[in-house]
């Protein structure tokens, strides 16, 4: 892991999605309509690829992969 | 007159799968044994490993469960997205760890890595033993779904024992033969119809009903704002903790599922498989759609209780659309049980051919004679299943309870073991076996969740305490291999293949 720092990266859907739950179980403020859990749910399914890239990125840059 | 069109779009369909499932292996001969079956020769590429792996991960539950979960209790259903989201995303190191290791030591499945980490080919048996008992469930749940579409959208016109068998026919028609290559031919059809018909219902069902998107949000956060939140509506006991134990939980599993592992062995290079991480996430974003949809049936049919209210989303489409669109949402549908009890079968079929039966004298060292042994459980899976669909419903139900959780108790023997030298086979299987009890005694005495936990999730942490507690104190068996033999590690760049040299 320690060569690798890039992966960590692949822990922010689990930032996202579980760690950040407590603040988020809410109805409103609604955006865009969307109560406010769906909204950041749908936010980090959207985010997670960019957390993969991010890696995968990290990782070429080093030549890991 | 709409149960003849509907019917007929569906008849030819079908017709359509089996054909473009043996489509699939035409030119390849029966040459290549288990491996080329099982894992389509660890040939294909991105885009393909892309479109089996999403067809696998959206099953009739997609259509049904997800949207009458929707219906009933709202928020708690949206542990599918975030396990899928997670697991997926940590699928980037664990996909191309486990591939590089199965084609370094030619393995087809989990059960053989786990015999070949361990050195114990009954281990292999074992655990497709195992395996098996909480896969069995999954192929009856794919096809009772497709029970339930086919006799819906079919107006009537073809009953549920009739529709239980077309899924068991269809599915075996085209997997016996064409293998995870089929699967993945299918899957393709199986894709542009499901993206098309949800991305479809995804606008058009607001429209219809509410006049779009802004009045069905708002009267949805106006009058139903106890769907919306945690632990949803109607008493589920399925709080915040229960969400974020289950989701965690299964994301470590869902990268060791055998199905989802037949995906990872199958592609041709470790670079295919972390671009797949990157761009198998966007199709959870099609999750929310079935989910938003069950919500929006609360205001047009209230009322549906029991299993009726998996039929949620169906009853907007039958009761919106003319016949022929029903008849091809119900394909999209009949294909999401089909594509993943077609891999459930094949993953099956590929533990017993080779570390069941594989074992036996005659079939040791003979991958010819595996892939007919594999072939063989195939129908006989199926046929086990699709009998007990039809005499014994209750008995897979209640099995089903404990399919994930249980799997989810081969996470250390499998993860752990093959990145850590010092887990021994007694502490693996010690962990194992009390993981496992424990999941069971848990889960039939209704005691899941326990106090607001994943029984799975409190199961694997005693899994765990066992396992090391047993590796630190207990036997150590001997194996004189190196480190590089029986560990997994990240095959790092593709290297380019040149021939002509050496």
């Amino acid at each position: 892991m320690l060569k690798r720092p890039a992966l960590l990266w692949l822990l922010a859907p689990y930032a996202l999605f579980l760690g950040a739950l407590p603040l988020v179980d809410r109805v409103h403020p609604t955006v865009i309509g969307l109560p406010f859990l769906f909204f950041w749910l749908l936010l980090a399914t959207l985010l997670t690829p960019a957390a993969v890239f991010l890696a995968w990125r990290g990782d070429r840059k080093r030549g890991r992969v | 007159m709409n149960a003849t069109v509907a019917t007929s779009v569906f008849g030819v369909f079908m017709v359509l799968t089996v054909a473009l499932g043996l489509f699939a292996v035409r030119g390849r001969g029966s040459g290549g044994g288990l491996t080329e079956w099982s894992v389509g020769g660890r040939s294909m590429g991105t885009v393909f490993i892309w479109v089996l792996m999403a067809g696998e991960g959206y099953t009739s539950f997609s259509y049904l469960g997800a949207a009458g979960w929707g219906y009933n209790h709202g928020a708690p259903v949206l542990y599918v997205i975030a396990y899928m989201s997670c697991g997926y995303a940590i699928g980037y190191v664990v996909g191309p760890m486990l591939w590089s290791y199965a084609r370094e030591h030619g393995l087809v499945s989990i059960t053989d890595m786990v015999a070949h980490r361990y050195g114990r080919p009954w281990l292999g048996t074992a655990v497709a033993i195992l395996a098996t008992v909480c896969l069995l469930p999954y192929i009856q749940l794919q096809i009772t779904g497709m029970g339930v579409v086919v006799s819906t959208i079919s107006y009537g016109a073809i009953s549920l024992n009739w529709a239980y068998f077309i899924a068991f026919a269809v599915t075996t028609g085209f997997v016996v033969v064409s293998g995870l290559r089929g699967s993945a031919w299918v899957s393709v059809l199986k894709d542009v119809l499901v993206i098309g018909t949800l991305g479809f219902l995804a606008i058009y069902v607001p429209l219809h009903y509410f006049d779009g998107y802004g009045p069905f949000l708002d009267r949805l956060v106006a009058e139903k704002p106890d769907w919306l939140t945690f632990t949803g509506h109607g008493g589920s006991g399925l709080g915040g903790s229960w969400f974020v134990t289950t989701s965690f939980l299964n994301s470590l599993t869902v990268v060791i599922f055998p199905t989802t592992v037949a995906g990872y062995l199958g592609a041709r290079s470790a670079d295919g498989l972390r671009r797949n991480a990157m761009l198998l996430p966007f199709y959870n974003v099609l999750l929310f759609v079935p989910m938003l949809l069950g919500m929006a049936a609360i205001f047009v049919v209230p009322g549906l209780a029991g299993p009726g209210s998996n039929l949620a989303l169906f009853k907007l489409v039958v009761d919106s659309l003319p016949a022929w669109a029903v008849g091809v949402i119900g394909v999209a549908a009949a294909l999401s049980s089909i594509v993943p009890m077609a891999v459930f079968m094949l993953v099956i079929g590929t533990m017993w051919g080779k570390s069941v039966l594989g074992v036996m004298p005659g079939l040791a060292g003979r991958p010819d004679r595996q892939k007919t042994g594999a072939q063989v459980v195939v129908v006989a899976a199926g046929g086990l299943a699709l009998l007990l669909t039809y005499t014994e419903p209750n008995t897979l139900v209640r099995l089903s309870l404990i399919s994930y959780e249980g799997m989810a108790q081969l996470v250390p023997m499998i993860l752990l073991g093959l990145v850590w030298r010092k887990l021994t086979l007694w502490g693996a299987v010690s962990g194992l076996v009390a993981g496992g009890t424990l999941v069971c005694a848990l889960v039939f005495t209704e005691n899941d969740p326990l106090w607001g936990v994943n029984a799975g999730a409190v199961a694997l942490g005693l899994n765990l305490v066992v396992a090391l507690a047993v590796s630190w104190l207990g036997p150590k068996t001997a194996d004189e291999r190196p480190d590089s033999e029986v560990l997994a590690t990240d095959p790092g760049p593709d290297v380019p293949v040149v021939s002509g040299t050496v």
